[in-house]
């Protein structure tokens, strides 16, 4: 006899909602022409303010009446979970309204990008909620196909075939590690459940020598989950991905790709495996320690600003780890809301960033080399402006919100006494003032060369400047008052155990 | 020491209201944070960033309306400061909760010495903005400069106003990119931004280090607040390094000391950036910081010692390079340094009357030094040049402006009776009477050593006011450099500032006993002990006498100083930014070959990578924890053994063999030796699975195959080949063993022993592994042959899509398969027939012995395949069903349907109902509802490899079929 779980629709509404709405996207936009100049992408972030305000009223529900465990604990409807939530559906809505004008720039116009990127949104927004290991790897591919076929999504360019081709087979290597870990854990635990998981590994006593299943296990979890979250040593395919792919897409990657990677690192760490944090905390270390110094140093010396950023991205994953492993310590409070800040400042700049980027690479999205940039602080200077707020806070500028983030994870690794990578992180970030100053520098101080006349004018389309100045409003307003963020994020501190 | 404010309350208020909703929240926090009730500051700062703001985004048009509405700000900025500040009993203090659950907050403290810095910070800056409407052309460049000068003074009062260190921190980054832009607002030359950059990065690590020193004192102390740190007097080891930090940080700021480089070079700016910025305001930054600190910190050697050396040896670096420029404005720069030097000296010694001493030397620097550079400004403007061989003329062009430069040039010089002079006697009788041991003694030497050189550069200043070259023969023709001196408003606006700031360098002189009140009250508030008075005239003692002999010593020095210098001598920079560069070249050379090693592109060998580190930790674990046990695992019988090292050296040969043909046979071969072991195992079902799939995908993968090249692309040579074979072996050697420990570890009873018993009597079946397929796991299975069947119709898609495109270029020419007519009859004529029937067999079997409909599926799946290698299409056309995608589409249909009837009867899904009908003849027959699922299975199954075989296929038959025979 089959037994049902009962199902709480409204907690899986926001999901229900993205699925059913761009389902329906995709089928009428395959039997109907060519919609009006960006509807497609309006009406999935439509689609995404809906979901945004069921999430608001959830996360109301959740403050009365405390996290709860849904559809046979499969999924942990909590104050981390939504504040992923919200995080990631703003993240597609802006993704989305940016990528509009791009598809008909490129002659790719259609439903099939913004119906991506709502799969993956939801991969996502599962990974995030899990409370199953399980369910989880359910998450983590959904997503993950859905990148794959993001970052290849360009027919006409080979580098875009390319890194789709490369994310294929790295992120396949990985997510089989991660099966497998989930399946040596279960091995150990004798259950996938996360909250479950957690409870037993609390009370077992391991006698020397037994735990061996159990180290395996995490160790193969680490590795699936670093690779998702692009850390050193497992950030080979990023500036390859980031670079070849469609700049919309390499801009999901960034926000949304590791907004859920690291929603669900910090749960599995801390929930299920919060009792063995003295065994994962080093590693973790090491991969924040290795993120920042070599995203940082490498990032500097590249010549393609796509490039850069993805290596930015491996030393902003590094800052992000920093707060993972402060959540590692006994007794912290501190290490989970500043790493849940960190992504949720991040991810609007990395796509206020992506979007600029998008607009300076210019038909056939190739003109991605630093040079593309010159003289942008004459041709547009009001996005040259924004471009600079974008890179100032990305270096972790007071007032903007790269500096609220950057501080946060590293009070938070002060505060375990965490100096050592406390100071590393800071001075990797010097290190990466230099790439964001190569940019300015571009737009701003670089003298016109010949044949820059010829040059296709830098095009601003409507919706991309939406795109922009939300997240400009956004990065300067977090930056200059965090309080209710700062809030918010302590409010993530109660998960479902 | 704690200080409550208004916003407090607020901050509570949002505290109540936090599990309310997020807008909410945020109205709240933006409302209390813009109007903050009884706030005066905060507001005076934010005027000026959104003044500033403004004109970045908007007004382009009108950059004077811009200008105009900054200097209001400003004068009313001032007006705050000089309303709340002069007299007051109690400093002003106001915190703006920012990020209060951090436990840091914006905190402002309107005190003596913050009135003073915050008047010379907005009354200067009134005066460059004046100054600077008659310097530009009135365009959008003004625009922006208007906005991020505005934005500069809000950063700089903020800074001078902090109450503690994390908010000084703020403000101090703030003004290191706002001077950025500044300086690129137009530098065309490429040395310029060289400089920017230098500037940018060298001020900006020193910000980072303050950042550190916020960090170690918050977490030793608990406050930053300098108020609590003077009380406090720390010391100890930690804070020996948070010392050292806020050293670095002052440093840097102020072109201390091994970081003096930047500075000169950042006066490739605008003239009035370099006034404001580069000598009024910004480098002070660093000063004001040893000012609030000095009281903390200053009793510590460690402090002393390094605050001196590095103040003495800017001095006298800046003054000896001064002596050597040609560039006026160099000259000025030089000077700076030398002049920042001394400051540092002076309030950074920790010794009271010294502080108060620094305190006036800094007011008296920053008049004289404004009215300099702009003067120097003013003379570049009218001849279009700074050359100081040829400012000499300049006396007949704009007389009042060079006279109040010559006064200007005297009050640096410390001549009596400007104010110059008071400030720096007062310096020399502090450093003589201070008891601090033999720093104070370096200090003084250094102080009269840097004083003779400031004479010297002085005088040579002035000698190129005043002689340099003769009148020109048609002063006010045609030779201006084509510069236009412009309207009598412009030269006005030009010229009013220089001779303000000049008289009030005599002014200040004459009154110096009332200015010397004046200046109690920030020295006090600095140090409660730093209370003296200033004298214009002090009577002949020790410090007069010195004095004397440093202005005889160095006018003689500056007068003989050649004015024109060897070109060759001035250009080669200084060893500092040689240094800088060298550094900022290997970081950037390093960096680029860790690139290129760490990042080739080579997909090989970023999966070598993961692999390897993947081993090295799942070794770790194994290793620290020991290994799993062996026992079970080894196999004594011969057979066993045998086939696995087949296995094993058919997979080596798929690793080896560069033929794609004959990797893709072994790659079967691998596979049909882990049926085997199956089968040896006891697995019937998941041998004949297995077989069946190995030898439809080498089918499948032969097919793919014949359109692509015969041999794979050469070995990736991303390392040499042992090291390729060392790490393919890690990752072969620790994969097992983790499969080891994990079938070691097993601790919850199998699933079998549950399943087992309720086999027969739940699902009617015996075969376990079947009745799990079909009944047990039933919705997995209908999951998987939906995904199965999406595959297929995507292959076939893709398979379509990429036809359509070959159509357009030359047909490719595949190698067909031979065609043999007696294979031909044998296949057409019974195996096909035959086949059809076991494979139905097999199906229906399955449920309670090997088979199923997988394994019935594939089983006529081979035989297509089989009749697909003679030579032909498999003959779908004489059966009922036409199109493989109908058969898929009602494969999928029945299994759905099986899943869904019992719904209809009121039971569970794919709940099996067991029928027993007697059937003449036969006898009973046992029917089970799920094996109509299993025929569903089963069509898909066929429906599948048929797809596959017609897509894939269709080429190479259709081109036989052409030819009516064998081809090539």
């Amino acid at each position: 006899m089959v037994q049902y779980p009962s199902i709480d629709w409204l907690a899986i509404s926001p999901l229900v909602i993205l699925l059913g709405g761009t389902l329906l996207v995709l089928v009428v936009g395959a039997l109907t022409k060519v919609w009006p100049r960006g509807l497609y992408a309006v009406s999935t972030a439509a689609l995404s303010a809906a979901a945004l305000v069921v999430e608001m009223v959830l996360w109301n529900r959740v403050g009365h009446e405390g996290p709860v465990s849904i559809i046979n604990d499969a999924l942990a409807i909590d104050r981390f979970t939504l504040f992923v939530w919200i995080g990631v559906t703003i993240a597609t809505g802006l993704v989305s309204l940016s990528t509009a004008d791009y598809l008909r720039r490129e002659d790719l116009e259609g439903p099939e990008t913004y119906t991506m990127y709502v799969c993956a949104a939801i991969g996502a927004m599962i990974m995030a909620a899990s409370n199953d290991m399980v369910v989880l790897f359910l998450g983590l591919e959904t997503l993950s196909i859905a990148l794959y076929v993001l970052a290849a999504s360009h027919r006409r360019r080979v580098d875009s075939q390319e890194s789709g081709l490369k994310y294929f087979v790295l992120g396949g290597f990985a997510s089989a590690f991660f099966l497998y870990g989930i399946a040596l854990v279960y091995g150990a635990v004798g259950t996938t459940n996360i909250a479950r998981a957690g409870q037993l590994l609390s009370q077992q006593v391991f006698v020397d020598g037994d735990d061996a299943l159990l180290l395996a296990g995490v160790a193969l979890l680490m590795v699936g989950l670093a690779f998702k979250v692009a850390a050193v040593p497992f950030h080979f395919w990023t500036p390859d991905v980031y670079q070849g792919a469609p700049t919309p897409s390499t801009s999901f990657m960034a926000s949304v790709g590791k907004f859920a990677a690291f929603a669900a690192m910090l749960r599995v760490l801390t929930t299920a495996l919060g009792a063995r944090a003295d065994d994962w905390r080093p590693v973790v270390w090491v991969l924040a320690v290795a993120s920042v110094v070599v995203g940082s140093v490498l990032a500097v010396v590249q010549s393609d600003v796509k490039r850069m950023l993805a290596y930015s991205s491996i030393g902003h994953a590094g800052f992000i780890l920093i707060g993972v492993e402060a959540a590692g310590h006994a007794g912290d409070q501190d290490g989970i809301p500043s790493s849940l800040l960190y992504l949720l400042l991040y991810s609007v700049l990395v796509i206020g960033t992506f979007t600029v980027v998008t607009l300076v690479t210019r038909s056939g999205d190739r003109a991605s080399d630093i040079g593309s940039f010159r003289g942008l602080g004459k041709e547009r200077p009001l996005l040259a402006l924004a471009m600079t707020v974008f890179l100032l806070a990305q270096a972790g500028m007071p007032v903007t919100s790269g500096f609220i983030a950057k501080f946060s994870v590293i009070k938070a690794a002060a505060d375990n006494e965490s100096y050592a990578v406390a100071i590393i992180a800071m001075v990797a970030s010097v290190v990466s003032a230099f790439l964001y100053l190569r940019i300015m520098i571009s737009m701003w101080m670089s003298d016109a060369e010949s044949g820059d006349e010829a040059r296709e004018k830098v095009a601003v389309p409507w919706t991309a400047g939406v795109v922009v100045l939300a997240s400009v409003v956004f990065t300067l307003v977090a930056g200059v008052f965090p309080g209710w963020l700062i809030d918010a994020t302590r409010d993530a501190l109660v998960v479902v155990r | 020491m704690f200080e409550f404010s208004s916003v407090d309350s607020l901050k509570v208020l949002s505290c109540r209201t936090r599990m309310t909703s997020l807008p909410r929240v945020l109205g709240q926090e933006v409302i209390a944070g813009i109007f903050p009730p009884t706030m005066i500051l905060f507001p005076a700062v934010v005027a000026q960033f959104l003044t500033g703001a403004l004109f970045l985004v908007g007004f382009r048009r009108r950059p004077n309306v811009g200008a105009a509405l900054g200097l209001l700000v400003l004068a009313a900025s001032a007006a705050v400061v000089v309303s709340r500040g002069v007299g007051a009993d109690e400093p002003l203090t106001e915190t703006i909760g920012w990020l209060s659950t951090l436990g840091f907050d914006l905190a402002f403290r309107l005190d003596g010495f913050a009135v003073l810095m915050a008047l010379i910070v907005l009354v200067v800056g009134f005066a460059v903005l004046l100054y600077s409407l008659g310097y530009f052309e009135h365009d959008s460049t003004y625009a922006r400069f208007v906005g991020l000068f505005m934005a500069f003074a809000g950063s700089m009062t903020g800074l001078v106003l902090a109450a503690d260190l994390f908010t000084m921190f703020v403000f101090w980054e703030l003004t290191s990119i706002c001077s950025f832009l500044l300086i690129g607002l137009n530098d065309k030359s490429e040395s310029a931004r060289q400089s920017a950059v230098r500037a940018l990065l060298t001020t900006g690590a020193g910000g980072l280090c303050l950042l550190g020193a916020v960090g170690i004192l918050q977490v030793e102390l608990g406050t930053t607040a300098f108020a609590d740190l003077v009380k406090l007097q720390p010391v100890g080891g930690v804070i020996d390094a948070a010392i050292v930090l806020i050293l670095l940080g002052a440093f840097t700021k102020s072109a201390q000391f091994p970081f003096h480089f930047w500075l000169p070079g950042a006066m490739a700016a605008p003239t009035p950036v370099s006034a404001y910025l580069h000598s009024a305001t910004m480098v002070k930054a660093g000063i004001v910081l040893l000012a609030r600190l000095s009281p903390a910190f200053g009793q510590s050697n460690l402090w002393r010692w390094w605050v001196v050396l590095a103040g003495v040896a800017t001095m006298l670096i800046g003054g000896w390079r001064a002596l050597r420029q040609t560039d006026a404005k160099l000259l000025l720069a030089h000077s700076t340094v030398s002049q920042l030097g001394l400051l540092t000296v002076l309030v950074g010694l920790g010794w009271s009357t010294a502080l108060y001493a620094g305190v006036a030397h800094l007011l008296a620097h920053a008049v004289f030094k404004v009215a300099l550079f702009l003067g120097v400004g003013v003379i570049d403007h009218e001849l279009g040049t700074r050359d100081v061989t040829k400012i000499g003329t300049a006396r007949h062009r704009t007389p009042l402006v060079v006279v109040a430069l010559g006064a200007a040039t005297l009050s640096m010089a410390g001549m009596i009776p400007l104010f110059g002079f008071v400030t720096k006697e007062k310096a020399l009788v502090a450093l003589l009477d201070a008891e601090v041991g033999a720093v104070g003694v370096v200090a003084l030497v250094g102080v009269v050593l840097g004083s003779v050189l400031s004479v010297a550069y002085s005088v040579r200043l002035l000698h190129a006011l005043v002689g340099g070259a003769d009148p020109e023969p048609d002063a006010g023709g045609v030779d201006h450099g084509g510069h236009d001196p412009g309207s009598p408003l412009v030269r006005g606006l030009l010229g009013a500032p220089v001779i303000a700031a000049a008289a009030v360098s005599l002014l200040f002189g004459s009154i110096a006993q009332r200015v010397g009140k004046w200046l109690v009250s920030p020295s006090t508030s600095l140090d409660a002990s730093a209370k003296s008075k200033l004298v214009l005239w002090p009577g002949i003692n020790d410090a007069l006498v010195i004095s004397a002999i440093v202005i005889v010593v160095g006018s003689v020095i500056g007068w003989r100083a050649p004015l024109a210098v060897p070109p060759s001598r001035e250009k080669r920079g200084s060893r500092g930014e040689r240094t800088f560069d060298v550094v900022y070249d290997a970081t950037l050379g390093m960096a680029k070959r860790l690139t290129r090693i760490t990042q080739p592109g080579s997909l090989p060998m970023y999966v070598a990578v993961t692999s390897v580190i993947v081993a090295a930790v799942a070794a770790a674990a194994l290793i620290v924890d020991g290994l799993p046990a062996f026992e079970g695992f080894v196999s004594d019988s011969p057979l066993t053994i045998a086939v696995t090292i087949l296995t094993i050296v058919v997979s080596i040969g798929v690793a080896v063999v560069s033929a794609r043909f004959t990797a893709a046979v072994f790659l079967g071969g691998v596979g049909y030796g882990v049926a085997v072991l199956f089968l040896m195992r006891g697995a019937p079902d998941l041998a004949l699975t297995q077989v069946l799939v190995e030898t439809l995908t080498i089918v499948i993968f032969l097919l793919a195959m014949r359109s692509m090249p015969r041999s794979f692309a050469p070995a990736s040579s991303w390392a040499p080949a042992p090291v390729r074979i060392a790490v393919s072996v890690a990752a072969g050697v620790v994969v097992p063993l983790l499969v080891l420990a994990v079938h070691g570890a097993r601790t919850a009873p199998s699933v079998a022993e549950e399943y087992a018993p309720r086999s027969i009597d739940e699902a009617g079946g015996a075969n376990l592994v079947n009745v799990i397929l079909v009944d047990f796991r039933g919705f997995d299975t209908m999951g998987e042959i939906t995904v199965l069947a999406v595959a297929a119709l995507g292959v076939v898609n893709l398979v379509r899509v990429a036809e359509r495109h070959r159509r357009v270029r030359e047909r490719t020419r595949t190698a067909p398969f031979r065609r043999s007519a007696i294979l031909d009859e044998l296949v057409d004529r019974w195996l096909s027939k035959v086949a059809a029937l076991v494979a139905l067999y097999v199906t229906f079997r399955g449920h309670n012995a090997p088979g199923g409909g997988f394994a019935g599926g594939l089983v006529l799946g081979g035989v297509f395949v089989l009749q697909f290698l003679t030579g032909r299409e498999p003959h779908l056309r004489h059966r009922p069903i036409r199109r493989p995608t109908t058969l898929l589409g009602a494969g999928l249909l029945l299994a759905l349907g099986t899943t869904a009837a019992p719904l209809l009867v009121g039971a569970a899904p794919l709940e099996s109902h067991i029928w027993k009908p007697h059937v003449p003849l036969i006898g009973e027959v046992k029917i089970v509802s799920s094996m109509f699922f299993d025929l569903g299975v089963f069509m898909v199954v066929v429906a599948v490899v048929l797809m596959m075989l017609l897509s894939l296929g269709a080429r190479g038959t259709s081109l036989v079929g052409d030819d009516g025979g064998v081809a090539s």
